[in-house]
């Protein structure tokens, strides 16, 4: 659990300034709430022994700490609250750009649910490491030390006052690693409540297709008490954590005060300024037990953070990158290739695709076509044999630059919630609308954007949601045209279009190309296709097509 | 905050304990006073027997704020499942008409619900708490000091008037911080669902940076909120730091023995300072727990507050159905032009229809209709003569097959996958239904068969295989009416081939509609209904 609170910290490095600077403005808060009460004490224990005459001149201090005290409280928070919200910040584009680099290909058997969770609800519970931990650890501190020097002038005093305060400030210490174990539960439970809705809200045409609304309703249930089960071993945790900081806060007072009964009325000056004090630290250190289970929960929200975002990437990046090669040739030579080990989708495929040429690769579903595009993509790397672009090997190729040269519409191209031309844009970031008009007449959809009332402009919803099936891949083709990348893949570019749609927009595929190499995967050609040559997927290799 | 009402009786274990515990520290207070007034000389009685006594006192008042918190944490979470499986039905119920996207729907149901807890388990205690505790002192504290007590009273009563004002802006803007979050974690789902695209044309870093942008929206607003929040704590606090510097110059004052209050009473008033802010405190904390809860509140509260839709039940499945469109009109909203306009119709017991078009005719809406997923805008449809918008749309499903576009696989193993459409089906007809949809055909290859893992979204499987798992569906569903948007577009054709001979024995004495572009599928025996082109129409 340290290891990775301590990971965290480091990812907060740049952010080091404000964090401490809010720290200290804490630490300085609470010791002006010291200071009132220690003043308010000594006003009093002195008047007491000398008659009200000392007594006053302290309770002359005591009023510009009135007004002080609840300012450094004010400014205190807000400084922590923004300096907290900004670590956090970067932690949520941190993840993400992890996702990127180590899952290019998608997130997998990671439902989006949970991984949602896991960004927006367990980077959120880190802010309690600063907020919930550090600061009141550092605030816990700084009020130790002053009572323990205003009580200096009587060691036994001292001690008894300073044990049992010292015990609040080191027990969630002690307390937050079994508490982890539970706030991980409790984190992962709103993972699995969050996966529980997100499953059948996600394919919810289905859901009520099979009238299975009481399922997911159960479900949903059984989520919510696993969740609730969770987190009432939390809540049980800290309400204990917090009974024994009031309860240790006490003492210190209870301490004080065995310690003037056995002393006798001289003592009684420096109990009273015990005993104010004590009040005062109850307030600061009394919350400190509570800090563990805080530490606890952003200990656990650490840990999923970082065992997401540490799944190792598909493919290393090549320590020294050759220079991107001039020609587009693709050469791949006895590539073997499975996703699961001992069962190869691909083994000893052999395929050379000439700049220029538009090659089909034919299949049924399953056979390994994307499989095949995963690879010529670098989101896989094949166990065996050689894929090479322009004779460098793609292995030693930076990813990015490689996918400016290669292009593939993939069966899971997505549309996001945007506009049409922000859709479009991704692949060509400020391409005139011109260029954005011309790809979509290419892929036989500019008509449908034409009548709409506002064209580029109209949102496409979660998915494409907003299009049907066939057009929103035409969108998605539209988008894999823009970009004048040397290599085209088209996985299955047709899935949804009707048979005249599909027709017009194979036979117009050598416009499209514009004398790049052509990739066509599919499962069925119409004929009007303006092929080079035809292949056959079988056995996880390629074979002259007859048809 | 309707749902409030009604668990009021859940509240009054937290609260009674809430108020034993300040009796508890009332009387410890009371026993330090009094060993420090004997430590001063000015009395005698207070000593070690009080100390024990407190001592014991401490150890009792801990116990019972254990018990306090958990009997909170308890009817909160009463409260929000409660509340969680209401909007849950509620949202299953809408079902497509409801266009908010799945990661906004799931932070209603999850992040909101949880915002609620606030409210039940710590606004609603500590609200109750807050008047009756510092009341019970102030009556306490005047039988010592009355003009003590009137000062306390005063400080006390200042404290939600501070509250209201500073609390009135903070519920609006929490409304609004609640709606970015919304939006970030929408954002966040759509983004991460399609990590490969913005990888594949080199977006990824453009898109964390977009990210980061949000985020810090988020941080802006949530800072609007809190300043707000914490200016109204910070009143508080200056409430606390006054009374005590007041309460500790009369004191000092009247210890001297120039006024005529007993010393130990004297420091019991100064030493009920901080209990009397304590359950204020806590008020505070919650207080904005609340603004908060009541935004997330005034977005649940729509959908909660909604009628139930009503409608008819089904008796039972009928086992043959006839199918007539009547003039059907849908025009979605906002949309220029209708996705169907004036179709008519008649679809006998057992026959076939075939749906064919260009994208975008309207194939899918007929099949849509018929689902009870949108109603028409006008004209009429009626199942076996009866008119279908009178049937609660759950029940109108009971009598359907459905595939449709974009099959939906589930968490789960392929094997429940297909059991979803009928649960009670036997091993032996899962099987059967996997057969026949071609399923077998590649689950036989994978290590586990049918109990193979496939994740949300279908990962794993290609998208061939996730539509004959869709199909196994229909096949095991075994209802009156087949309904299928382009079963075959992604198998190839070998298994097309296949799955339509499947699919033949599927309607064989069913009714089926089913929109295609496959001129294989056209193949079946049945009759074609060609619709026309709703732009070219709209232009005519």
């Amino acid at each position: 659990m340290w290891a990775d609170l301590a990971r965290v910290l480091r990812l907060w490095a740049p952010r080091r300034a404000s964090l401490v600077g809010a720290l200290l403005v804490s630490m300085g808060s609470a010791l002006s709430g010291v200071a009132l009460l220690a003043l308010a004490g000594q006003g009093v224990a002195a008047g007491l022994a000398a008659g009200g005459i000392f007594g006053l001149a302290a309770l002359v201090w005591v009023r510009p700490l009135v007004l002080l005290r609840p300012m450094l409280r004010w400014g205190e928070r807000m400084a922590s609250h923004a300096a907290a919200f900004r670590a956090l910040a970067d932690t949520r584009v941190w993840f993400f750009r992890r996702l990127a680099e180590r899952m290019p290909g998608g997130i997998g058997l990671r439902g989006s649910g949970d991984l949602l969770s896991r960004v927006i609800g367990d980077v959120d519970a880190l802010d309690r490491l600063y907020l919930g931990g550090i600061l009141p650890a550092g605030a816990g501190l700084a009020v130790l030390v002053a009572v323990l020097a205003l009580l200096m002038g009587e060691p036994w005093l001292m001690l008894l006052v300073g044990l049992p305060l010292a015990l609040a400030l080191v027990l969630p210490l002690v307390l937050a690693p079994a508490a982890t174990r539970a706030a991980q539960r409790a984190a992962d439970h709103r993972g699995g409540l969050r996966a529980a809705v997100a499953d059948p809200l996600a394919g919810l045409e289905d859901t009520l297709a099979a009238n299975a609304e009481p399922r997911a309703m159960e479900r949903l249930r059984t989520a919510d008490r696993e969740l609730m089960h969770s987190q009432r071993s939390l809540v049980r945790r800290s309400a204990w954590a917090g009974a024994a900081g009031g309860f240790l806060a006490q003492l210190a007072v209870l301490a004080a005060l065995a310690w003037g009964l056995a002393g006798g009325t001289a003592t009684a000056g420096m109990v009273v300024l015990a005993l104010f004090l004590s009040v005062a630290a109850a307030e600061a250190l009394g919350l400190m037990p509570r800090a563990g289970a805080a530490l606890a929960s952003a200990a656990a929200g650490a840990r999923r953070l970082f065992e997401a975002a540490d799944t190792a990437p598909p493919v290393e990046e090549p320590a020294a990158p050759a220079p991107l090669p001039a020609s587009n040739e693709l050469v791949l030579q006895g590539v073997r290739f499975g996703w699961r080990q001992d069962a190869p989708v691909l083994d000893g495929l052999n395929l050379t695709l000439r700049e220029g040429e538009r090659v089909a690769i034919l299949g049924p579903s399953g056979a390994g076509k994307s499989t095949l595009a995963a690879l010529l993509t670098r989101l896989a790397a094949p166990e065996a044999g050689t894929i090479r672009l322009g004779g460098t090997d793609i292995s030693q190729l930076p990813a990015a630059e490689l996918r400016t040269r290669i292009v593939v519409l993939s069966q899971q191209a997505r549309l996001f919630d945007d506009t049409i031309a922000a859709n479009l844009r991704l692949a060509a970031p400020g391409a005139p609308d011109a260029a954005l008009w011309r790809a979509l007449v290419k892929a036989g959809i500019a008509d449908l954007v034409r009548s709409l009332p506002e064209g580029l402009e109209t949102r496409c919803g979660e998915g494409g949601a907003r299009f049907s099936g066939g057009e929103a891949r035409r969108f998605a083709l539209a988008r894999a045209l823009l970009p004048p990348a040397g290599i085209l893949i088209l996985d299955e570019p047709t899935t949804g279009l009707d048979a005249a749609a599909e027709r017009a927009f194979l036979a117009t595929l050598a416009t499209a190309c514009e004398g790049r190499s052509l990739l066509l995967i599919t499962h069925r050609l119409t004929g009007d296709e303006p092929l080079d040559r035809v292949w056959r997927l079988a056995g996880g290799r390629l074979l002259p097509a007859t048809a | 905050m309707r749902q409030a009402r009604g668990q009021a009786w859940r509240l009054a274990l937290p609260i009674g304990l809430g108020l034993m515990v300040t009796a508890c520290q009332v009387t410890i207070a009371f026993l330090f006073a009094r060993i420090i007034v004997t430590l001063l000389g000015f009395a005698s009685g207070g000593g070690w027997n009080d100390l024990a006594v407190a001592g014991g006192l401490m150890l009792l008042s801990a116990g019972l704020s254990v018990g306090q918190e958990l009997a909170q944490q308890s009817a909160g979470e009463h409260a929000r499942a409660r509340i969680r499986a209401a909007l849950f039905d509620r949202l299953l119920e809408l079902g497509p008409a409801d266009r908010r996207g799945v990661g906004e729907k799931a932070s209603l149901l999850v992040d909101r619900v949880e915002a609620l807890d606030g409210f039940f388990a710590r606004w609603l205690p500590a609200m109750t708490l807050a008047l009756l505790s510092p009341a019970a002192i102030a009556i306490i504290v005047w039988r010592a000091d009355w003009v003590s007590a009137l000062v306390l009273i005063a400080m006390g009563l200042l404290v939600p008037i501070a509250m209201a004002v500073t609390g009135i802006g903070a519920a609006r803007e929490s409304r609004r911080q609640l709606d970015v979050l919304g939006r970030l974690a929408g954002r966040f789902v759509d983004r991460l669902r399609g990590l490969a695209t913005l990888v594949q044309f080199n977006r990824a870093e453009d898109e964390a940076r977009a990210l980061g942008e949000a985020a810090e929206e988020f941080r802006w607003r949530t800072m609007r909120v809190l300043r707000v929040a914490f200016l109204s704590s910070a009143m508080l606090e200056l409430l606390s730091a006054f009374t005590l510097g007041y309460l500790a110059w009369r004191h000092g004052a009247l210890l001297t023995g120039r006024g005529p209050t007993d010393p130990t009473l004297s420091l019991f008033c100064i030493l009920m300072v901080p209990a009397f802010f304590a359950p204020l405190r806590a008020f505070s904390a919650a207080y904005h727990e609340a603004m908060s809860a009541r935004g997330a509140a005034a977005e649940l509260a729509p959908l909660l507050e909604a009628p139930p839709e009503a409608g008819l039940l089904l008796e039972e499945v009928p086992r043959r159905v006839a199918v007539v469109f009547n003039g059907v009109e849908l025009l979605h909203a906002g949309a220029a032009a209708p996705a169907l306009s004036r179709l008519t119709f008649a679809l006998a017991p057992g026959e076939v229809l075939m749906l064919v078009g260009p994208s975008g005719a309207g194939k899918s809406s007929v099949l849509r209709l018929l689902m009870g997923f949108v109603r028409p805008t006008a004209g009429r449809i009626a199942i076996n003569g009866q008119d279908v918008t009178r049937l609660r749309p759950a029940e109108l499903r009971r009598l359907s097959s459905y595939v449709g576009q974009r099959a939906h696989i589930f968490g789960g193993t392929l094997r429940e996958n297909i059991a979803l459409a009928r649960p009670e089906a036997t091993e032996a007809e899962v099987l059967r239904a996997a057969e026949a949809a071609r399923v077998m055909s590649f689950a036989a290859d994978l290590p586990q068969g049918l109990d193979t893992r496939v994740g949300e979204g279908g990962h794993g499987i290609s998208g061939g295989q996730a539509q004959r798992v869709a199909l196994a569906r229909a096949f095991l569903r075994d209802a009156p009416l087949v309904l299928l948007d382009e079963p075959t577009a992604s198998l190839d054709p070998g298994t097309e081939a296949e799955v339509i001979e499947a699919i033949g024995r599927l309607c064989t004495g069913r009714t089926a509609i089913i929109a295609t572009h496959s001129a294989a599928l056209l193949g079946l025996s049945g009759r074609v209904l060609e619709l026309g082109d709703r732009r070219l129409a709209d232009v005519g």
